[in-house]
């Protein structure tokens, strides 16, 4: 009984991080259509802007996942601005291959720049690493982490359904053509939800960063994470996302405390299988799988 | 009817043809240095690899993203074969083919049910998942994580001496795979392939065999893909999982593909001729492999290629042709919805 409590709380933990961490991709891939392969390496650079942060300000990333998160803003901007708006009426390999070059790039940048030793930080003050909750070990990091995730996800909910600005990213997301006729400005709706989509992985990275090593790589390891979360949730459903993140944070914990060595494979078993299953995931609009923007 | 008659050689067919086998059965003879020499294998047999991704990434369009799996099974199946067994890698190399040619088989029930995007990210996903399984396997069989080949030359045991031998051999195996590119995309198969590249539920209801056509063209890569795993492990002699199946290989494929033209036929030669030297020239320029700088380089010329020129150096080629053409009228649409030159 207490194992399973155990697990189920590990579980929920991971799944939250989880589904923090796949956010951002499947905002972007809801209303521009566009998997981002670089996703995992704007994961990493806000890890490494967390480190840093800390590192030379002193500020902790729990405190500074603002700051983090306002850089990420525009770091996504330019990401949109000078990259992906060349790309983004064009087929889809162009995206697929413009995306891929540019995580090798950043991941390479990053090796370059930071090398590639594995960092991290320690923020919680010894002795409150963890907290005991009906004899489950719960660590502290994680329980931050998740409860950033739940505060994020409500956050873009509420700002999709009720600012001018979410509304219109809705409106794209749904049907570009209507949108346009409505007067939306498409380009102008995807340089927003690129600049919150990556502002929301910088979050991510950040909050992370203090239960997660932190190396130039790392993005590797977290994009194909996403990409299961957001498969699973249901693509383009952000509600998804968080249920996505669970199950798999769930099935992850269980398989691991069988077959540590095997819960990478679980993550890609799942994708397959899920794919062929229910290719449009739990939550996800039948038909999104095949969606582009032409 | 005769079939036959569309593979006819058509003039520019023949400068391609001259083209090919000078790169593959000519310049093994004429490179005399050590350093030109293994260059030279590599271009070959990248070349080979990525005209083999690009028959089912080309040809039918669908971006795969794991065939490292099929390289991996190809290296892997015959150097176990020789190191445990002392078989030939002759006899190997088909074993690996035919192997490729099931995980083909049976991958392809859930990933063709997807496309674009997804396709490539279900058979990234395969890719993984054979290389996490083949390190977990060592859990339950005596697998070192690392094989080696012991270097004793013998045609029967494909190991040679001099790198001309390997250059001339990785000649023939691109041979062999833009010889299935010709003839795949030249018959009725390639017309198919085609419309099923451009629009696959328009294909479906026109009457053509989508899953059918799309499978002849998964098996085909997946088995030269694996005969060029062979390769690799017979020159470099020595494999483990985080070389012939590692990512960066299946990213690779595509990119050659790409640069060069993809679904053309002499595109992955192109695209392995160039993006081979260059990678090397980036590394001694940049400082050792393991900075990463010339990677840096890298990634950004790959985001410039497919950004500027998404049909390659020859599709850029042929758009030009179009161009310089005094009008472009009907005959220049038919010639772009024929779709693959040479």
């Amino acid at each position: 009984m207490q194992a399973i409590l155990q697990l189920l709380v590990s579980g929920v933990l991971l799944g939250g991080v989880y589904a923090l961490g796949a956010l951002g991709l499947n905002l972007i891939f809801g209303v521009a259509k566009v998997v981002n392969f670089a996703h995992g390496e704007f994961l990493m650079l806000g890890m490494f802007a967390a480190y840093w942060l800390m590192t030379l300000t002193g500020i902790n990333p729990y405190l500074g996942a603002p700051i983090i998160g306002a850089a990420f803003f525009l770091v996504g901007l330019a990401f949109y601005a000078g990259l992906m708006r060349f790309t983004i009426y064009k087929p889809e390999l162009t995206q697929v291959f413009a995306t891929l070059g540019l995580s090798i790039l950043l991941q390479n940048a990053a090796l370059v720049a930071w090398s590639a030793d594995y960092r991290t930080i320690q923020i919680m003050p010894a002795g409150w690493e963890s907290i005991q909750v009906l004899g489950a070990y719960v660590p502290t990091n994680r329980l931050v982490a998740f409860l950033y995730a739940v505060a994020i996800l409500l956050a873009v909910l509420v700002f999709l359904r009720s600012t001018f600005i979410g509304r219109a990213i809705e409106a794209v997301s749904q049907d570009l053509v209507a949108a346009r006729l409505m007067g939306i400005d498409p380009d102008r709706v995807f340089l927003m939800t690129f600049g919150l989509g990556i502002a929301i992985t910088g979050v991510a990275g950040g909050v992370l960063m203090p239960s997660f090593y932190a190396f130039p790589s790392v993005g590797s390891f977290f994009v194909l994470v996403a990409f299961v979360v957001v498969v699973l949730g249901g693509l383009g459903s952000i509600a998804g996302t968080i249920l996505g993140g669970l199950l798999l944070g769930l099935v992850e914990t269980g398989i691991g405390y069988v077959a540590p060595d095997l819960k990478e494979a679980t993550h890609f078993v799942l994708l397959i299988l899920l794919l062929a299953v229910r290719p449009h995931g739990l939550l996800g609009v039948k038909g999104a799988e095949k969606e582009t923007l032409k | 009817m005769n079939p036959a008659r569309y593979l006819i050689l058509r003039p520019a067919d023949l400068i391609g043809l001259a083209l090919a086998v000078a790169a593959a059965l000519v310049l093994p003879f004429l490179v005399r240095d050590d350093y030109s020499a293994n260059v030279l294998v590599l271009i070959l047999l990248y070349a080979g690899l990525a005209s083999s991704w690009n028959i089912i990434g080309g040809l039918a369009g669908q971006f795969s993203l794991g065939h490292s799996a099929f390289l991996g099974i190809g290296a892997y199946t015959s150097t176990l074969l020789y190191n445990y067994a002392g078989i030939s890698p002759w006899l190997g190399m088909l074993a690996g083919g035919s192997i490729s040619v099931v995980l083909a088989l049976l991958i392809s029930y859930p990933t063709f049910r997807m496309r674009g995007v997804f396709f490539a990210m279900a058979t990234l996903a395969v890719g993984e998942t054979l290389r996490i399984l083949l390190i977990y396997s060592r859990k339950f069989f005596p697998l070192p994580y690392s094989l080696s080949i012991d270097y004793q030359p013998g045609l029967a045991r494909m190991i040679f001496e001099d790198r001309a031998s390997y250059a001339l051999l990785a000649g023939c195996y691109l041979l062999t795979c833009l010889a299935c590119t010709f003839v795949l995309s030249r018959s009725y198969t390639g017309f198919y392939l085609r419309a099923i590249r451009d629009n696959d539920e328009a294909a479906d209801a026109a009457g053509v065999p989508v899953r059918r056509y799309k499978l002849i063209a998964f098996l085909v890569s997946a088995f030269l893909t694996a005969l060029g795993g062979t390769l690799m492990a017979q020159y470099v002699l020595y494999i483990e999982p985080g070389t012939v199946l590692s990512i960066e290989l299946s990213v690779d494929l595509p990119l050659m593909a790409i640069l060069g033209g993809i679904g053309t036929i002499l595109g992955p030669l192109v695209g392995a001729a160039i993006l081979l030297p260059l990678r090397e020239t980036l590394v001694e320029m940049l400082g050792g492999a393991a900075s990463g700088a010339h990677l840096v380089l890298y990634g950004f010329l790959l985001i410039l290629i497919v950004v500027l020129l998404p049909n390659g150096l020859l599709g850029g080629l042929d758009r030009l042709r179009a161009l310089t053409r005094s009008k472009p009228g009907p005959s220049a649409d038919a010639a772009k919805t024929a779709g693959v030159q040479p």
